[in-house]
């Protein structure tokens, strides 16, 4: 089943020295999306993956990974990861090539033409084919983290975690590591943390939101983006909307109609509680009266931002 | 991306040593893919080899016999002292250099357990150094003393006296591996595993029963042993004892880094 959860949580925690760095979380990341992770700085982004990966052990709770348990079956969980971690660091003695072969090994017994052609291709798909036999100590950050992303998808992973995997690249590493992401999902689940929410806005399919250590919200990235406050549409027009505006109030699909005025522009708010009676009827009933000339007309979304602002700060600052 | 008729087998093994051919790979590469085990040994060869040259031989009298007993003596002293302190010094940082500068969480990632990758540091670090420092150097030893004393010392006894100085570098290399799991700072480790060494100097004057139950007299017995000269009959305590510390101290390193938080 493709879209089976591959991550579930059940009130997941940790805490460092009584300090609570995640509590009970309840995530579900479905199969072969893209899982964006949101939150501020010592929100609980790390942390959570760190559980995932079995780098640090929970306080409670628990979680499965492609329905492994993450603590009594860690090496299980990893054999089908790649992880890109946030500052990501190498053996700086050895080259690219040295490095994907080490960590192809972690995963693949042999043989070694075919070792020796995965890494190889690894090297080509992120660009390092001309410096694979550079030691690492050499290399710029962009190069690490081409290298880190090489790394993460050696073993062809059936899930890839990366740890804000764009933070420091340029405009056009960011479009490359999206880029992988997207092709990615076809075969993968991705699941990353970020703080680029254009990035999130552009290529997720859901997002959650973490703000010190709770899970604040998660949904698929058009349910964030419409808001919460049900199925809106915004309307403008010119002209005598009157008949229009009884007309359009009197569907028994439409739960609210507000209009304001400015100069000779109306806007309207239409809240609609049926969304494909709305899609198909609203523009239809406001040209009937051919008095008005409608200039926008759409359903309103939210900018990813927005959304978390809102989030972020009913919940606090996201400052511990 | 590699063709369908060659086809990659994944990793097999699901126990305690899960990756730990490929983190042997991988110490053995820090060793000897790069200048370190050159370093190592133009070091160890000066130390230990060119100490000898330094000694007068003409006060150690005409007698060839007397001779090379005086070189097997100063060479397992030497070395014994001073291959203690560069395996606490070469191998201070295995495991906390890589936690503290992440590598270990990257390596962590993979499936690979952390017993071996504790083991595999290990392993590589004592065989590696244990080559360099004892096994190269004895090879050595042996062209000197012919040169110097037109003898060689007697194989039997002299592999005695070098698996004595074995435990004893293998037990300060236990020691450090476990304090290094353990301790945040590199100070720390290599203070307490040195510190550890010196007071086998001082203590056994105002507490000689401690010899039994420490590695300190081992490398005075190494130098006996590979001299031909019989061991003292309640040599055995400390030998024995030694191992089992050994033991001890990697169990340590593994049961703590088990629950460290990368």
């Amino acid at each position: 089943m493709p879209n089976d959860p591959v991550i579930r949580t059940h009130g997941l925690s940790k805490a460092y020295k009584g300090v609570q760095a995640l509590e009970a979380l309840d995530l579900e990341v479905p199969g072969n999306s893209i899982f964006g992770f949101l939150g501020p700085n010592g929100a609980g982004k790390t942390t959570t993956i760190k559980l995932l990966l079995g780098l640090i052990r929970p306080t409670a709770g628990s979680a499965e990974v492609f329905g492994h348990d993450i603590v009594g079956d860690t090496i299980d969980v990893r054999r089908r990861i790649g992880y890109l971690a946030q500052e990501p660091r190498y053996y700086e003695h050895m080259t690219a090539r040295e490095t994907l072969r080490f960590t192809a090994r972690c995963f693949y017994s042999g043989p070694k033409a075919a070792l020796e052609q995965r890494v190889a291709g690894t090297l080509e798909l992120v660009g390092l084919a001309d410096k694979a036999d550079r030691p690492i100590r050499g290399f710029s950050a962009g190069e690490r983290q081409r290298l880190g992303i090489g790394q993460a998808q050696v073993n062809e992973p059936d899930l890839l975690i990366l740890d804000e995997p764009a933070s420091s690249l340029d405009p056009m590493g960011r479009r490359d590591v999206l880029a992988i992401m997207e092709r990615l999902r076809e075969r993968a689940t991705v699941f990353y943390s970020t703080h680029i929410l254009g990035d999130v806005q552009r290529v997720s399919d859901t997002v959650a939101i973490l703000n010190k250590g709770e899970l604040v919200a998660q949904a698929p990235i058009e349910q964030l983006l419409a808001g919460s406050d049900g199925i809106v549409y915004t309307i403008e027009l010119r002209g005598n909307g009157s008949d229009a505006e009884q007309r359009v109030a009197d569907q028994p699909w439409v739960s609210d109609l507000q209009v304001t005025h400015e100069h000779d522009c109306a806007h309207w708010l239409v809240r609609v509680a049926d969304d494909a009676a709305a899609e198909s009827q609203l523009l239809r009933l406001i040209l009937a009266d051919e008095h008005v000339v409608v200039t926008a007309f759409g359903r309103r979304t939210y900018e990813l931002e927005d959304v978390f602002m809102s989030l972020v700060e009913e919940n606090g600052d996201g400052e511990r | 991306m590699e063709s369908a008729s060659v086809r990659l087998e994944p990793a097999a093994g699901s126990g305690p040593l899960t990756g730990f051919g490929n983190l042997v790979d991988k110490e053995y590469g820090t060793w000897w893919r790069t200048r370190r085990a050159l370093l190592h040994n133009i070091l160890w060869l000066s130390v230990i080899n060119g100490f000898l040259l330094l000694i007068g031989l003409d006060e150690m009298g005409r007698n060839p016999y007397g001779i090379l007993s005086e070189l097997i003596e100063i060479f397992f002293r030497v070395g014994g002292f001073f291959a203690a302190i560069g395996i606490v010094v070469s191998t201070q940082s295995s495991v906390l250099g890589e936690r503290k500068l992440g590598t270990a969480e990257w390596v962590l990632s993979k499936p690979v357990t952390r017993e071996a990758f504790v083991l595999s540091k290990f392993v590589v670090n004592g065989a590696s150094f244990i080559g360099l420092a004892v096994v190269i150097p004895s090879i050595v030893f042996f062209l000197q003393t012919l040169l110097l004393a037109y003898l060689q010392p007697s194989l039997g006894p002299f592999l005695l006296g070098s698996l004595l100085q074995v435990e004893h570098l293998v037990f300060y290399l236990a020691l450090t591996l476990a304090l290094s799991a353990w301790f945040n700072s590199r100070g720390a480790v290599s203070g307490v595993a040195i510190g550890f060494m010196f007071a086998g100097f001082i203590m056994p004057s105002f507490l000689p029963w401690v010899l039994v139950g420490t590695p300190w007299p081992l490398w005075e017995f190494a130098a006996r042993a590979a001299g031909g000269n019989p061991l003292p009959a309640e040599a055995w305590q400390p030998i024995v004892v030694t191992l089992l510390w050994t033991a001890l101290l990697v169990l340590a390193a593994l049961w703590r880094f088990n629950r460290e938080e990368l």
